[in-house]
C-alpha cells in the first residue's frame, strides 16, 4: 500500500518539497535581514542613551519588506491547502473515476488501503503544516517583541504549534468530506467551507475563553501597566463601590484616563471632580495640569481602571489547547471516515 | 463436488429498488459458469456480493468455503474485474503490475506483462490514453495476474474486437483446463454464441431473481421444444412446467421444462438451442402473467 500511495502522490510530494525548500530559502535569508534590522535599532536606542526609546523599540519600527510580511500571513492558508488539494480527492477522486475499483479488488481491505493513504498523508500534513510554522515562528520573533501582541488572530494562528492542528484538522476534513461526498468538487467545496467555519468560531468564539482570563485593577490615569504582551479581552472603569462604570457610545464631555482604549467622560464623575474638568469640547482631554486635577479627585472617590485579559505566559497554553482541540477533531473526522467506508458497500 | 459458490436466499435491497432478491444458486469448482439476463438484472449486483464489495441485505453467500467479506484471505482467492474496467487512468499498465505485486500474496507480474506484450498493448502508456479493447485487456491481464481460485468477469468482452474475444475466451478455457478444477470462472455476456462455446454452467438472472441455474447440457437435457395442433394444453401444462407458449391458428409451439417423458404422440419434440432458451426464460419472467409472446402469436 506504500508503494501505491507513494506513486500517487510523488509528484505531489515532489512540488511540496521544492516549494518548502523555496520558502525556507527566503524566510532564512529576509529573517536574518529584520533580524539585522532589529538588532541595529536596539543598539541605536542604547547608543542615544536612556529615555531614547522609553517602553522599547517604537511601534512603527517597519521591519522586513511589505511582500515578504504577506506572504508570512498568506501560510495562513497553508493547512486549507493541504485539506483541499491532498484530503479532499483522498476518497472522493478514487470514487468518482473508479479507479479505487482497482485497489479494493486487489488483496487489501478498504480499510487498510484507507489506514496506510490517510496515514501518510496525515503525516505530510503535519511536516509541512510544523515546518512552515517553525519558520514563520522564528522569521517573527522580531516582530513580535516589537508588536508585543502575539495574542493577534492572524499572528497566533501561523506560529507554534497550531499550524500542525490546523493541518491535521483540514487534511481530516478534506477524507472524510471526500468518504461522505465522493466527488472532488463538492467535497472540495465542503472542505472549504467547513475548514474556515469551524477556524473562525474556535479563534472568535472559543480561543477567548479558552482559560478564565485575569481581571487586573490599575490607578486611574496609569499611562502603560508592565504587563507585557498579554490578550486584552475588555477595559473599564470601576466606581469606588467597586461597580463597573458604563461609557456611552459618544459623548459630548471630556475623558480622562483609558488604559484600555476609551477614556473615562468627566461627566460621569462626582459633580466636585467634574467641576475641575474646565470647559472643552466633547471626547478631548482636559489641559494637562486640569487633567492631572480631575484624576486626583476621581482617584480619591476611588475610581479604578480594570483591564480583562490573558496573561502573556499563557501564550504557550493557548497554543498546546488549541491544537489539542483541533487533533481531536481531526480524529474524530478521520473515524467518521473509517465508519462511512466500512459501512458503505464499494 | 466441491461448490465454488453456494447462495441461498441472497438478496439485496438498495434504499427504493431491490437489485437481487432471494437468489439461490450454486456453482460447482472447477466450471466456467455464464451469468446471463437483460439488463437491470441483478448480475453485476450478484458478482459484487459474491467479491465481497457490497454485502447482502439477506439471504447468505459462501464463496470458495467462507462468507464474502473485507479480509486478507479471502480477497486473494477472487479475482473480480468490473464493467467499467476499474483503473488509476494517470499510471502505466506497468504501475499497475508493480501496485499488484505489492498489494497481493500471489501474483504473477510475468504472465501479465507477457500477456500484454503479446496483444501488443504498451505497458509504459497512461491507461488513460489507450483504447476501451486495450484497457479492458490491461484489467483482464492484471486480474489473471493475481492468480485467483473464482474469477469474476462482469462484460469482460464487450469492449473487445470479435478476435480479441475469442482469444480471450480461448485463454480462459485453457486456465480453467490447466487449473484441474482449482479454477471457476463466473463471466456475464450478453453474446450468448460465445458464452456456449466455453461456458458449461449457466445462470440466468431476470427480473432481479436467479430463473435457471445449472449445468448446461442438463438444462439443454431437460427443455424441450413441443410442436403440435393447437389444442387444449391443460394435460401438457399438468405434466410440464410451460416456459414459453406461441400459437398460430392451427399449431401451438410451447417451450417446456420436462416433468416426465411427453406421452402425447401429437406433439413433436425438438430440442432447443440456448439461445432460445435464454430468451424465452428471459421473456418470461418480464411477462410473467400473459405471456406477451402469445398474445403476438395471436394476432399475426
Amino acid at each position: 500500500m506504500t508503494w501505491l500511495t507513494w506513486r500517487q502522490y510523488r509528484i505531489q510530494a515532489a512540488a511540496a518539497g521544492v516549494l518548502l525548500a523555496a520558502f525556507t530559502v527566503m524566510m532564512i535569508v529576509t529573517g536574518l535581514q529584520v533580524a539585522a534590522q532589529w538588532h541595529s535599532a536596539l543598539s541605536a536606542c542604547a547608543t542615544a542613551g536612556a529615555g531614547a526609546c522609553p517602553g522599547g523599540l517604537p511601534g512603527t519600527l517597519s521591519l522586513g519588506s511589505r511582500a515578504v510580511g504577506f506572504l508570512v500571513i498568506m501560510t495562513l492558508g497553508v493547512p486549507a491547502v493541504l485539506g483541499i488539494l491532498l484530503g479532499a480527492p483522498l476518497l472522493a477522486y478514487e470514487m468518482e473515476t473508479g479507479a479505487a475499483g482497482f485497489a479494493w479488488t486487489q488483496s487489501v481491505t478498504r480499510t487498510r488501503w484507507l489506514a496506510v493513504k490517510a496515514g501518510w498523508l496525515l503525516l505530510a500534513a503535519a511536516l509541512l503544516g510544523g515546518a512552515v510554522s517553525v519558520l514563520v515562528t522564528w522569521w517573527e520573533g522580531p516582530d513580535n517583541a516589537l508588536q508585543a501582541d502575539a495574542f493577534q488572530t492572524g499572528r497566533f494562528d501561523i506560529m507554534g504549534t497550531v499550524p500542525v492542528g490546523y493541518s491535521l484538522f483540514a487534511m481530516a476534513l478534506g477524507i472524510a468530506a471526500g468518504a461522505l461526498i465522493r466527488r472532488t468538487l463538492p467535497a472540495i467545496a465542503a472542505t472549504l467551507a467547513l475548514f474556515v467555519t469551524a477556524r473562525a468560531l474556535v479563534a472568535f468564539l472559543v480561543r477567548p475563553h479558552l482559560l478564565a482570563p485575569v481581571t487586573g485593577y490599575f490607578p486611574l490615569g496609569v499611562k502603560t501597566v508592565p504587563l507585557g504582551p498579554i490578550w486584552q479581552l475588555t477595559a473599564g472603569f470601576v466606581s469606588g463601590a467597586g461597580q463597573p462604570i458604563s461609557l456611552p457610545q459618544d459623548t459630548s464631555s471630556q475623558v480622562i484616563g483609558g488604559l484600555g482604549g476609551r477614556g473615562l467622560p468627566v461627566n460621569l464623575l462626582p459633580a466636585a471632580c467634574q467641576a475641575l474638568a474646565g470647559p472643552g469640547s466633547g471626547g478631548a482631554r482636559p489641559s494637562p495640569v486640569a487633567s492631572q486635577a480631575v484624576t486626583a479627585c476621581a482617584r480619591e472617590h476611588g475610581i479604578r481602571e480594570f483591564l480583562v485579559y490573558q496573561p502573556a505566559d499563557r501564550f504557550w497554553a493557548f497554543q498546546g489547547i488549541e491544537t489539542g482541540i483541533f487533533v481531536v477533531l481531526a480524529a474524530v473526522l478521520l473515524a467518521v471516515a473509517f465508519w462511512v467506508l466500512k459501512r458503505r458497500d464499494a | 463436488m466441491t461448490l465454488a459458490i453456494e447462495t441461498s436466499g441472497l438478496t439485496k435491497r438498495y434504499r427504493r429498488v431491490t437489485a437481487l432478491s432471494e437468489c439461490t444458486i450454486s456453482v460447482p469448482a472447477g466450471r466456467i459458469s455464464a451469468l446471463v439476463g437483460p439488463n437491470g438484472a441483478g448480475k453485476t449486483t450478484l458478482l459484487r456480493l459474491l467479491a465481497g464489495l457490497a454485502r447482502p441485505t439477506g439471504g447468505a453467500a459462501s464463496v470458495l468455503g467462507t462468507t464474502p467479506r473485507q479480509d486478507p484471505a479471502f480477497l486473494a482467492g477472487v479475482g473480480f474485474l468490473a464493467q467499467e474496467i476499474p483503473l488509476y487512468r494517470w499510471f502505466t499498465a506497468e504501475d499497475h503490475i508493480r501496485a499488484g505485486a505489492h498489494l497481493n500474496p500471489r501474483w504473477d507480474a510475468q504472465l501479465a506483462r507477457d500477456r500484454l506484450e503479446e496483444l501488443r498493448v504498451p505497458l509504459s502508456q497512461r491507461v488513460g490514453t489507450l483504447s476501451g479493447g486495450q484497457r479492458a485487456q490491461v484489467g483482464l491481464a492484471l486480474t489473471l495476474a493475481k492468480w485467483p481460485r473464482l474469477l469474476l468477469l462482469d462484460e469482460p468482452v464487450a469492449a473487445l474486437d470479435p478476435l480479441a474475444r475469442r482469444n480471450f475466451l480461448a485463454l480462459l478455457a485453457s486456465a480453467v483446463a490447466d487449473a484441474g478444477g482449482a479454477l471457476t470462472v463466473v463471466l456475464s455476456s450478453h453474446l450468448i454464441a460465445d458464452l456456449e462455446r466455453i461456458c458449461d454452467h449457466l445462470i440466468l438472472l431476470s427480473g432481479s431473481r436467479a430463473q435457471l441455474c445449472g449445468d448446461i447440457d442438463a438444462l439443454l437435457e431437460e427443455h424441450k421444444v413441443l410442436v403440435g395442433p393447437r389444442k387444449d394444453t391443460a394435460p401438457i401444462e399438468r405434466a410440464h412446467q410451460v416456459v414459453q407458449r406461441q400459437t398460430t391458428a392451427r399449431q401451438s409451439t410451447l417451450l417446456v421444462r420436462l416433468g416426465g417423458p411427453v406421452i402425447d404422440p401429437a406433439y413433436q419434440v425438438e430440442d432447443v438451442p440456448l439461445e432460445e432458451l435464454v430468451l424465452a426464460y428471459m421473456g418470461a419472467a418480464e411477462a410473467p402473467a400473459g405471456n406477451r409472446l402469445t398474445a403476438m402469436g395471436e394476432a399475426s
